[in-house]
This record gives C-alpha cells, structure tokens and sequence, in this order.
C-alpha cells in the first residue's frame, strides 16, 4: 500500500476538494430532479475526467454518485415523488412529515442520515473490501429470489388495514415488471402488439407516475396549500442530531445493511433501503408510527441507500463486476485510465484507488454543508411558491424527467398513464406502493427463481437448490418469516387484533377494481397459454393468485367489508383533476410531434389556471408567464445543451 | 420531415430567447455527438464507446458523448433508431447477431435492413470459460461430461437469442452434446454466476477472458487463429470443432443521414481504428480488431446473414 499520509494529502489538496464540492452539488441537484440520474451525469462528465489527473477524475464521478443518491430525498420528502428507486421508502416517511409541516426537520435528518450510511459505506470500502467481495459471489440467483420476495413481504407492512388489497396491488406491480421481452425464454409478453412495450415498463418512469400525478391531481383538487407553511427558522440541525442519535443502532444496522445489499450487483439501492426500512419498523417501539411521518424510517431508508455506494464500489474494484449502473460507468472511466481492476488493485503500490477512497470520504462530509443549504431552499420554495406556479413546475418536471431518461417520447406516455391507473386504483383503495414495489422486484424475483428452478432441474435437486442446500437463504427465509408474524403476534399479545366494524352498504370502488383485476388476471391466464413454459411459468403463478385474491376481495367488497382505509385523494376532484390529467395527456401525446418546448409552454400555462384559485390580476398573470417562460427554457436548455438529450425533431422546437 | 434540422435549430434558438450559438458552418460535427449504446452500462458494448471518446475528439474536435437507452437486449433503442435526426449528430451502437437474429426470430419492432451501419470497428470472438478451480481442463473434459450426463453440464451467457445463446447452440450441434442454457441479465451477472460457482461453464468472449485473467481459464477460443493475448489457448477449430463466431460491434445512423455525411462518419471511425494508440489499448483487453467501413457494408452483412440463418432455424424450434 502507498504511503497513507501522502494519500491523504493528495485527498485534501485544495484542487480534490473543490472538485468533490462540485460533484456533490451537481449530484445533489440532478438527484433531487427525478428522472436525471446519476448514471446520466457521470456519463456525460466522464469525458472531461481523461484530461485531468486520474484520481481528480474519480473523486468528481464518486462525488456525483453519492450526491446524487441523496438528492433523490428532497422530491421524495417535498413532492412525494422518488426520483429514482433507491428513494422510493423515503417517500413513506418523508412525505408526509412534509404534508404536516416539517419537510425542513426531514431534509436535515436525511442528510444526516445520508451522510452517517455514506461514511460507513465508504469506510468499509478502504478497510474490507477485498474480504467482503467474495459476499457477492455467495449471493446467487437462489438468494437474490429470495432477497426479492423479503422485499415484497414490505406490502403486507404498507397495505395498512387490508391486506389483501395491498397483495393484489403487489400482484398488479409483478405483472407490470413482466412486459416486454422475458430475459429467460426470449419470448414477447403482455405488450398487447405493441412494439414500443418491448422494452417493457422503465421502473423510473412508472415511479414518477404513480407517486407524482396523484399528488398533482391533489393539489388542484383543494385550494389548501401543498404543505403546511413553515415559518422562516433554522436547519433544525441539533433537533434533528438529538433525533439520529437516539436512534443510533436503526442508524448504524441501516448503514450496515445498505454496504451488504450494495455490494449485491444489481440488487442496489433500491432492495437495500426497502429492506432497512422494514427492518427498522420490525425493530422499532412505534411500528404503529412508521408510514404516517415516523423520522426512524426516513433515517433507515436514507442511511441504506447512501451505503450503497460505498458498498456498490466493492465488487466493482475487487471483482471487475460493477455493482450498480454509474459504477458501471465508473469502471469504464478507469478503465481508459489504464487502472486494471482486481484485487491486485488494493495489494499494489497504485495509490489511484486510495486516493478516489478517501476522496469519496470527504465528498460524503461535505453533503452535510452542500445538503442543509440546497434542502433549506428546495423546502422554502415548495413550500411557500403558489400553487399556480408549483403545480406547472412539478408537471413539466415529470414530463422532462420521464423523457430524460431514455430521451424516449413513450416512457412520457407510460409515465401519464400509469399516474392515471395509480390514482383511480387509490380511488378503489389499491394503494401506489405495494404497485411500485411488485414493479421493482418482479425481474430480480423471476429471474432469480426460474434460473434456480433451471439449474435444479439440471441437477436433478430442485428443492436443494431452491433453499435446503442454501444456509444464507434459510437467513433470508428466516428474515421473511419474521417480518410476516412478529407484528402479528405484537398485536395479538396486546390484544388489538380488533376488527373493522364492518361498514355499512358495500364497498363499491373496491369491488369495481377488483372485477378488473380479476379481469387482468384471466388476460394474463389467455396470454401465457401461447408463451414458451421457460416464460409463461411466473406469469401463470402470479396470475393465479391473484385471480384468487380478486375474487376474496370481491366478496369482502360486495358484503360490505373493511371501508377503504387509505384515505381517498381527495373528495372534490372537481374538474380540475381531470383538466389536469387531460393537459398532461396531451401534452404526453403531442410534444414529440410539436416538440417538447412549445407543447410545454402551453401546458404550463392551462396548469397555471388549473393551479390558480381565486381572481387573477393582470399583473400576477403577466408575472405567472415570465415564470413559466424562465422556468421551461431554462430546463429545456439544461437537457438539450448540458445533459446532451436529443429532443425529439417536431413542428417547433 | 418539415424544413431542414439546421432551419429548426435557428428557430429553436431564437424562440428560447436565450442567445445560444447557432450552428455556423455546415461542416460536421458542429457540436459534440451523441453516441447511443442501446445496453446498460460496463458491458463491451460500452467500455469500447469509451476507448473511442477521446480519440474521437483527436480526430474530429469535438466531443461524444456515451448514453444509455437499454432494453429487449438493445431492440428498444435500435427500433427508435430512424426517428433521430439524420444530422450525424446522433449515432447509435449496433451489435452483430443481435440485429441479424432478433429481427428473424420475433417482431422486435425493426428489420435488419432498417439499421443504416456505418462500419464495424471490433469483434470479440466467442470463448469456453472455466473457474480456475473448476475440474474442466481440456474441451474435451466438457464433452465427456456432457455426453455422460446429457443436459447436466450448466452453462450461463447472456439473454436469450444472444451471441452467448447462439455459441452454446452451434457447440451442442457440432460436438452432438447436449447442456442446460442459463440466460442472465448482462455480463456483469454472468461472471458472477461462474465465479459463484452456479453455472459450470461460461459462453463469454476473448474479453471476460482478460479481464478475469486471475479467476477464470480459457478453454478454447472461437477464432480462425490463437488469439495473440492467449497464444497458449486452442482454437475450437484445432480441436476438430467448426467454431467460428462471436460478436461484431459497429456503428449505425439514421436512415435519414446523407450519403456523403455517412462516407465521412465512416471515415472518422476508421481514422480512430487506425491509431496505434487505440488499437493496442483494444487488443490488450482481448478485442480484435475489424475494418469494415460503409462501403463494404452491404457485402459483410449478406454474408453474416446467411450464416446466421441456420442457427436462428435451430433456435426457433426450441422454444
């Protein structure tokens, strides 16, 4: 190993840091918008790196990454929308201690909570990386079904009173992961004909539906602001330390079982904080809090998904085997460096790699400085802008944010239209989450499971490949089981197991939606009978559960079973709702053929009338279309001059 | 389809209000370049994209710039490809059997003939991977077993339909064995199923080989000659196999894209094949190199299709 002080140094020179401040900023603010990733970024900047010193190069891609990972926070905590998948548990917690008027106290712990996962991440990575390596290789698709399903069991935590609703809102989300063309059997499913579903539903785009269009349609539903005003006062800081430091084991185990899941490749963020999150509501005395603004949540998801990277940067330096998309990215930029990956890597005199390691220390610290600063301002601007103004802004973020990930006009479309099922599905009581998180897991489960269920068969030992011969599964299995009846038994042995009064006259929303899942589900029965068995075996299964649960759900409904116990968007989804869904419908199907500038300008301004209540005086309106107007062209340029996204050629621009 | 792009970038100049520097000259590239890679990143598909990002700009002045549009094993981005301006400010990946064979096995919302390729620049020849531990030692270690025991010998590769799939399928045929095929999500998951010890041999190329080199053996390799990174590695033929195969990475553009812009694009990625520089960096990793610039294009994609006709039959009937 090179000479530790003199690594340090280097780590420190005025140059490294600048440029870890920089990357951190960026990050942060191509985090916080959803659908810009960090892979986006690092890909984009990764030209820059060759002409600089290698190790420079690196601290600014890491720096990036890690940034970025916690900007995904601020949407998710102020506009409930996860701007990428590894923030989607933030959003349970952070949301709605946002709604009630603390948005800046949970900014503050998720940056403290970012920062804590991210030096454990990092400082795992300098110490034990070449042993903890080889815990990727003893994760295999056995395992990673598994891992899958202990992320599913998290429905039966959000479904919050009907269970069963939640399971066919889960069984919804897997059957969403399954379009497109299967990675086993090569066969085409579910795309209804429809070429442009090849490539099945992007998870992002879905995210950004689901979660965000509701909270749009709500806004205009009410004249009410969209969180509670806060008054002017400070970052909340020692509050908020006060806060972390009680919960300190949720801390460090959520930090702990981020770096593990991270190394994980393809696992990710994503599994990483849903697992944290539901280990710490396992864990924790107010179980019963968790999901209505519990800050023990958000310090469990956000610590995870910041572990990550440190734990991502594992198999990527140790095995050549990248553990997440922007290591992937990163690993390119080494490698044109002429850096070898491998375990040689951290035995030889190279310092490169130390250098990047302290380097990515020190960007995580500056995220407590970078973060209270960019998250005091993004709540103050939520939370005071008039909603005139914030409803077009947070729309044209969802449109140009589902573009801008595959610079692809369809994932807008998939984005609008899963917003539109998401919110009349909660309308009938099937709830976003248990939707988003069949959605992310479905691959890793189905793939998982077939290749287990194909090498057992070439072996000629199904079960023992599936779980008997498999001790870290029988850990997982053991994790799924606990999960499922520790809260059960809690509230059996303080007695609140009580019923739901049965409410009076039936409960037709549910019943509604779940003739049409069992509808789905008889489509899905149809469809799969054509496919080869290697790609119609997981649809089959998913199918028949929940054609089963559909019609115990229909019953239930028809005899006037639990009431809907989350609440209904909103009551007086007068007009306006629908004004906006059909603006952002249009504006969907239009802007690839009028282009993406125009059909925006036009859009904004239908949803600044939408948005606005009351009389609107010539004065606020002109100020309104100078808002739009900077607003759209500065984003506009954002994606076509500085993140390079080609826009789609139109009528205008 | 109304006016020129250059009329649209002026207009979308003015109408952003902002001065932004409208397009001057009409010489190519005016700006920087994007480079589409229609698979995830860390793949070879763009770990070569990144070799060729700073070379580019040696020979051109300008930057390209790498993107990701992953999907249906690259069908997402290469169906979309034609509805980019034909301005050469946009180019695209393409992969060789990927755009021969998804086209005859399925609709995956392209033909082989919509995909305008420009050159093809490397090719990384199939290659028998082991564990180092692994009790495999000669090709014919596989074969016993294989024949011993039909459908018990695992082997992983990438997607189903792929080059890695094709590779297994034409080793079955010609050695008249028969293995268990484990598709995977991308080249990062299958060398972890190998390393892992859950697959026990892997279809991968010369370039997992070298990147690799301390965990993996090489059994054989799917080239005419050994392999100058691996001189002490058969070829598949020298052990009385007819395997020769792999994987043929190029460029495309817009169908849209004019003819003398299609020369001179052709031409930048052949200047950038020819430094000494890029080519050793290439080879190094276990690529090798191809020249196959756009006016030998339609020749080299009549022959690759004819060979992959017989495999795509057997593939179909399989499923």
């Amino acid at each position: 190993m090179a000479d530790p002080i003199g690594i340090f140094l280097t780590a420190l020179s005025p140059v490294n840091v600048g440029l870890a401040f920089l990357g951190v900023l960026a990050g942060t603010v191509i985090g916080a918008l959803p659908g810009l990733s960090a892979t986006m970024a690092i890909a984009v900047l990764v030209p820059f790196t060759f002409v600089m010193d290698p190790a420079s190069g690196l601290i600014m891609l890491g720096a990036i990454y890690t940034g970025a990972i916690y900007g995904g926070a601020f949407a998710a905590i102020l506009v409930n929308t996860p701007g990428t998948p590894s923030a989607i548990a933030t959003t349970f917690d952070g949301f709605p201690m946002a709604k009630r008027g603390d948005g800046d106290l949970a900014v503050t712990l998720a940056t403290i909570a970012s920062v804590v996962g991210g030096l454990v991440g990092a400082i795992l990575l300098m110490t034990l990386s070449p042993r903890l390596a080889t815990l990727a290789l003893a994760f295999q698709s056995t395992e990673y079904f598994w891992l899958a399903i202990l992320g599913l069991t998290l429905i039966a935590t959000l479904s919050q009173g009907n269970v069963v609703k939640g399971m066919i809102g889960g069984m919804f989300g897997l059957f969403l992961s399954m379009i497109g063309v299967a990675v086993i059997g090569g066969d085409v499913r579910f795309t209804g004909g429809m070429p442009l579903m090849l490539g099945g539903i992007d998870i992002v785009a879905a995210l950004i539906g689901l979660y965000c269009i509701p909270v749009l349609i709500g806004m205009v539903a009410g004249e009410g602001q969209h969180l509670e005003p806060a008054p002017a006062r400070g970052f909340r800081l020692f509050e908020a330390l006060g806060i972390a430091l009680r919960d300190w084991v949720n801390l460090l185990r959520s930090s702990l079982i981020g770096t593990l899941v991270g190394i994980l490749p393809g696992a990710g963020g994503s599994i990483a904080s849903l697992i944290s999150y539901a280990e710490a509501r396992r864990a924790s005395p107010r179980a019963e809090a968790f999901g209505k603004g519990e800050p023990g949540g958000l310090l469990a998801t956000e610590s995870a998904n910041n572990a990550t990277v440190g734990g991502g940067f594992i198999p990527t330096l140790v095995l050549g085997i990248p553990g997440t998309p922007p290591d992937a990215v990163i690993m390119g930029a080494l490698m044109v460096q002429g850096i070898r990956t491998g375990p040689a890597l951290f035995q030889s005199g190279d310092g490169t790699v130390y250098v990047f390691m302290t380097g990515l220390l020190v960007a995580t610290l500056l995220m407590l400085p970078t973060g209270l600063v960019v998250g005091r301002y993004a709540f103050r601007f939520i939370a005071n802008v008039p909603k005139a103004m914030l409803v077009p802004l947070i729309a044209y973020m969802t449109i140009v944010g589902s573009f801008a990930i595959h610079a692809n006009p369809h994932d807008v479309l998939v984005m609008v239209v899963m917003g539109l099922i998401g919110w009349t599905a909660a309308r009938g009581g099937y709830g976003a989450s248990p939707i988003v998180l069949g959605l992310v897991l479905g691959q890793i489960a189905e793939q998982g499971f077939m290749r287990a269920w194909m090498i057992g068969g070439a072996r000629g030992d199904f079960m023992g490949q599936l779980l008997l011969n498999r001790p870290i599964s029988w850990g997982i299995v053991a994790l799924i089981a606990a999960t499922l009846c520790l809260p059960l038994l809690r509230r059996r042995r303080q007695g609140q197991l009580a019923d739901v009064a049965p409410r009076q006259g039936g409960d037709v929303p549910g019943l509604v939606g779940a003739l049409v899942f069992l509808g789905l589900a008889v489509w899905m029965i149809l469809q799969a009978s054509r496919l080869g068995a290697m790609a119609a075996a997981f649809p089959l299964a998913v199918a028949v559960v929940l054609a089963v649960l559909s019609v115990v759900q229909a019953v239930r409904s028809a005899r006037g079973g639990p009431a809907p116990t989350l609440a209904p968007p909103s009551d007086d989804a007068t007009g306006r709702g629908l004004v906006l869904g059909a603006t952002m419908l249009g504006w969907a199907l239009l802007f690839p053929h009028l282009g993406m500038f125009t059909t925006s300008i036009l859009a904004c301004m239908i949803l600044t009338l939408t948005g606005q209540f009351g009389r609107l005086g010539l004065v606020r309106l002109c100020l309104y279309a100078m808002g739009v107007l900077i607003m759209v062209g500065a984003f506009y340029l954002l994606m076509v001059r500085v993140l390079n996204i080609p826009m789609p050629t139109g009528l205008l621009p | 389809m109304f006016g020129t792009t250059k009329l649209r970038r002026l207009i979308g100049a003015a109408a952003t209000i902002v001065v932004m520097q409208a397009p001057a000259a009409f010489a190519w590239p005016d700006g920087p370049v994007n480079y589409i890679i229609p698979f995830n990143a860390g793949g070879e598909s763009d770990i070569t994209a990144r070799y060729q990002q700073p070379f580019f700009s040696k020979v051109t002045g300008q930057d390209l710039i790498v993107q990701y549009l992953p999907g249906a094993g690259g069908a997402q981005a290469w169906s979309g490809l034609n509805g980019y301006a034909g301005d050469g400010m946009t180019i695209m990946g393409t992969n060789l059997p990927h755009i021969v064979l998804q086209p005859m096995l399925q609709d995956p919302g392209y033909a082989t003939d919509d995909i305008t390729n420009i050159y093809m620049f490397h090719f990384t020849p199939d290659a028998l991977l082991v564990r180092n531990d692994s009790p495999f030692q000669t090709v014919q270690d596989v074969i016993d077993a294989a024949k011993a025991n039909p459908g018990g010998v695992i082997a992983g590769g990438t997607g189903t339909n792929s080059a890695n799939h094709v590779a297994n399928q034409v080793f079955a045929n010609r050695t008249g064995t028969e293995t268990t095929y484990i598709p995977y999500s991308g080249t990062g998951s299958t060398e972890s199923g190998l390393l892992g010890g859950e697959v026990d041999i892997l279809w991968g190329y010369t370039t997992v080989a070298a990147r690799q080199a301390d965990a993996v053996r090489m059994l054989a390799v799917a080239t005419e000659e050994r392999h100058p990174l691996f001189p002490d590695v058969p070829t598949f033929r020298e052990l009385g196999i007819d395997m020769v195969g792999g994987a043929y990475r190029g460029i495309a553009v817009p169908s849209s894209t004019p003819e003398d812009l299609r020369e001179q694009l052709s031409d930048t990625i052949a200047a950038i094949n020819a430094d000494p520089e890029f080519r050793a960096r290439m080879e190094a990793d276990g690529y090798a190199m191809a020249d196959v610039p756009y006016a030998r294009m339609g020749e080299f994609m009549a022959e690759r299709k004819a060979a992959y006709e017989e495999v795509a039959r057997q593939l179909n009937r399989q499923d």
